[in-house]
């Protein structure tokens, strides 16, 4: 026993180990390294899934807003517009909560919708934004949970120490309200 | 859409997580979706054509039952090459912190990965020790989903991040069109109970309702108590090896298939389900629901929350039969009371019909699909998950 580990002792023996140690360490970095790389993938495609329901949310809400009368209609079509003449610009949280804000005041009142819906046409319209506001919260939700997922790897002290995010941005939660109004729902 | 499920149990042994398995799945086949189930079995027995089977199972105690389970560089194999085959847009996985099919599956895939989680559990030791070893994998997922409130707790306290909570679903209709039959309808004086599940399974709660029993019979001496499920019948009476009058109102029926558990829930004048703990979710409640059969169930926080606090069906105290008797003699005693609730509840059940919540499952996956690559194989993984045995 003593003969098999004795040649350790020497000067080859601190070599050896030494590699052991980097190899390890080395297999660990490049790991962690590939964990937060799918972390960021994952953000990514989450906020442009977020993206793309909240567009899908401000055109069927543009249209809802023909059957609201004004003020509150023209105002959830004016905050509506906004977000469909600028489709590829980045979320901004102000106006999507003013669409949300305008939503409310337009379909807060579960009465006045039920009136509404008794246009066949309106009705149809009425699920469609109702679906549209579902979609809306469930993106947000998978968009968030991968956003705390890779912050929490990014506060990591060696993910810090290595420099293993390289220069991405930290990724943001996206803070919106998403409620959907009381009026809003399926019959 | 090319949709890849896999279940972690054997569906040759009956169980709520493969039903629900089979149910999306066919339910998703019939709207024209390309659906493949990757499940545990031996290879004799026959499975609908959906279903790839995974290579033998083993038996694997779990959250109380004895789940059947196919785990290792076989099982592992084989996930790659069902992967590599079918070119899913997205691969639904369901229970993936057991040590299973699904598990394997998350580690091996790359791209728009959805999870179910069904259980809840306190938090235990295990769990937490095993923790840091899943985590990775768990970043992997796209999208949790929690069966109830509860199934969510438990992902949110052991699993970390959030999960979307979408219910089991139920074939509504099945259940209230399913033909009454004469000899399971109860009459005034000999009114009938119903309790669907294992008989040796002691989180079922059979044992509870046997020892309910007597003091039932002393204020309805007519009651007669339907048993349907697997197990050991003369075990299960041996509680009652005193009572003649209690034993005689059990009147076991073995195992039935799906459209006779369905006439049994119609015919019965209650459902109870005496469940001590280890549910997420009360699917058999939702079931008895929609036949239209007044419930009476245990206090836990599922059911609580399926029963709507008491507005669609009576609560008893979990694991107390003195309560149980109590409830069951109030429901015996106030049958307008009961159908009332029961008539509310069967609107109740609307939300758990399996087009609204299949409805919901396929939002999840067009929500993790959209800009997403297809389903590959994760590259990136540890020097063990790179051997690959062969497999014939």
């Amino acid at each position: 026993m003593d003969q098999a580990v004795g040649w350790l002792d020497g000067p080859w023996g601190i070599v050896v180990l030494s590699v052991l140690a980097l190899l390890v360490i080395g297999w660990y970095l490049s790991y962690l390294a590939a964990r937060l790389d799918r972390l960021h993938h994952r953000v990514e495609t989450s906020r442009a899934a977020l993206e793309t329901r909240l567009a899908r949310r401000a055109a069927v809400a543009l249209e809802a807003a023909r059957l609201v009368a004004p003020p509150a209609g023209e105002q959830l079509r004016l905050a509506a517009t906004r977000m469909v003449r600028a489709p590829d610009a980045p979320v901004s949280e102000a106006s999507e909560n003013l669409l949300a804000r305008a939503l409310h005041q337009a379909f807060g009142d579960a009465e006045k919708v039920k009136k509404l819906r008794l246009d066949p046409a309106g009705g149809e319209l009425l699920d469609e934004l109702v679906l549209a506001g579902e979609r809306v919260q469930l993106a947000r939700r998978f968009h968030n949970d991968a956003v705390a997922h890779a912050q929490r790897m990014r506060r990591k002290k060696v993910v810090r120490w290595a420099h293993l995010a390289g220069t991405a941005q930290m990724p943001q939660m996206v803070e919106i309200d998403d409620s959907q109004p009381e009026g809003l729902v399926l019959p | 859409m090319r949709i890849g499920m896999v279940s972690p149990y054997s569906f040759h042994v009956p169980g709520g997580v493969q039903f629900h398995i089979r149910d999306v799945a066919e339910h998703l086949l019939g709207q024209g979706h390309h659906v493949s189930v990757l499940a545990p079995s031996d290879e004799e027995t026959p499975l609908p054509p959906y279903i790839s089977s995974a290579g033998r199972a083993v038996p694997l105690p779990y959250n109380g039952s004895i789940a059947r389970i196919s785990f290792g560089p076989v099982a592992s194999a084989r996930v790659k090459r069902w992967l590599a085959e079918n070119d899913f847009d997205v691969l639904h996985v369901h229970e993936p912190s057991s040590p299973s099919l699904s598990m394997l599956a998350m580690w091996a895939a790359t791209g728009p990965i959805v999870a179910t989680f069904h259980t809840s559990n306190p938090r235990s030791r295990a769990m937490q020790a095993a923790y840091p070893l899943l985590r990775p994998g768990f970043e992997k997922l796209s999208a949790r989903i929690a069966v109830s409130e509860d199934a969510r707790r438990t992902v949110v306290d052991h699993v970390g991040g959030d999960a979307v909570v979408i219910p089991n679903g139920v074939f509504v209709d099945r259940f209230a069109a399913a033909q009454p039959r004469p000899e399971w309808q109860g009459s005034d004086t000999r009114p009938t109970l119903a309790f669907v599940g294992r008989l040796d399974e002691p989180r079922k709660g059979l044992q509870i309702l046997t020892a309910a029993l007597p003091s039932v019979l002393r204020s309805h001496p007519g009651v007669r108590v339907l048993v349907l499920g697997r197990g050991d019948a003369a075990q299960a009476m041996e509680v009652l090896a005193d009572q003649p009058a209690a034993r005689e109102a059990i009147e076991f029926l073995g195992a039935l298939d799906d459209d006779a558990k369905a006439s049994l829930l119609r015919s019965v004048d209650a459902y109870v389900g005496p469940h001590t703990g280890g549910e997420s979710f009360g699917i058999v409640l939702v079931e008895a629901m929609s036949a239209g059969a007044p419930v009476i169930a245990s206090d836990l926080g599922a059911f609580r929350r399926v029963l709507g606090e008491g507005e669609y069906g009576l609560l008893a105290r979990a694991s107390d039969p003195a309560d149980l008797a109590t409830k069951i003699n109030e429901l015996l005693d106030d049958r307008t009371g009961a159908q009332e609730r029961a008539a509310r509840a069967s609107v109740a059940v609307r939300r758990y019909d399996w087009p609204r919540v299949a409805a919901q499952i396929l939002d999840v996956y067009e929500t993790v699909t959209i800009g997403a690559d297809k389903v590959g194989e994760d590259p990136r993984l540890g020097l063990l998950a790179r051997w690959r045995p062969k497999v014939s």
